[in-house]
């Protein structure tokens, strides 16, 4: 076997892992640049263009990213 | 190298260790997010000078950017939210230092293929960059693909909120994963490519 051969990408291992690192990576306890909670629940509910620079915000913030998948999984309950 | 005595806890420097310039406003941007930046980098370097040294490269990287974004534009837009951009550079940044470290030590051919996947720190290491890079060459409609796929919704939600099928939506979003996996393959090609070489070049400088 080749010393670099990868494994193929599991998404369900990709996602789980995903939202585990993205939920404690980025701790911001200052809270630097993040966008009021409405502008989170607008990005749930109506995502658009305008919204590019809260999913951006929410690459690099821990609390934020939390909050926003609350608030996604409170829209999938519904 | 940081320096004290700002208005931050912290101060940069205005030139970075290659000598290249920072501009004022980056810099400011630079040391608001210094504390994250120290926080994030200390996990995966554990050295607070190379990640202020880091900080600064990417600050002088990023002053080059806004330069030439005043320059291209007449009326010229700045980068919103500075400190966050600031920040994700740092982040891909240092995963660019840490992810050369992995490379030298397992360059060595003793990797653990048959390993579980999360066994191997370099592994899970990966992982990160992955997740980074994906969302980092991510369009916004993407992004908000992997949100809600992350929160477990079907490709068919997802594909419904953005007016695509459910196959639609997976493709669209299998591609991103794809380039984001090649760039990082092709990446770490490079990085054992110029180590072999730095190797080689080590040992002729020794044989001689």
């Amino acid at each position: 076997m080749p010393k670099n051969k990868r494994r193929d990408i599991n998404e369900d291992e990709f996602f789980g892992f995903a939202k585990s690192y993205l939920s404690e990576a980025f701790p911001n306890p200052q809270r630097i640049g993040c966008p009021p909670e409405s502008d989170l629940i607008s990005m749930a509910t109506c995502p658009n263009e305008r919204h590019a620079p809260v999913s951006e915000h929410l690459t690099g913030c821990s609390p934020c990213f939390n909050r926003y998948i609350n608030i996604l999984a409170d829209l999938k309950r519904k | 190298m940081a320096a004290n005595g700002s208005p931050h806890s912290f101060r940069l420097n205005a030139v970075d260790r290659h000598g290249r310039n920072i501009d004022p406003t980056v810099l400011a941007a630079a040391e608001e997010v210094f504390p994250r930046a120290l926080d994030h980098g200390l996990k995966l370097l554990g050295d607070a000078a190379v990640i202020a040294n880091a900080l600064e490269e990417v600050a002088a990287v990023v002053s080059r950017v806004v330069a030439r974004t005043v320059a291209a534009r007449t009326d010229p837009v700045p980068i919103k939210n500075l400190p966050g951009y600031i920040f994700r550079a740092f982040v891909r940044h240092v995963n660019r230092l840490k992810r050369k470290q992995l490379v030298l030590v397992t360059s060595d051919g003793n990797e653990q293929a048959s390993a579980p996947r999360w066994a191997d720190p370099s592994r899970e290491f990966e992982m990160k960059i992955l997740v980074d890079e994906c969302l980092a060459q991510c369009d916004f409609v993407t992004q908000d693909m992997f949100w809600r796929r992350v929160q477990g919704f079907s490709w068919a939600d997802i594909g419904r909120i953005h007016g695509l099928t459910a196959h639609a939506a997976e493709v669209r979003f299998r591609h991103a994963l794809q380039r984001a996996h090649v760039r990082l393959t092709n990446g770490r090609r490079q990085l054992e490519t110029d180590d072999s070489a730095r190797l080689d070049r080590r040992a002729e400088a020794h044989n001689a």
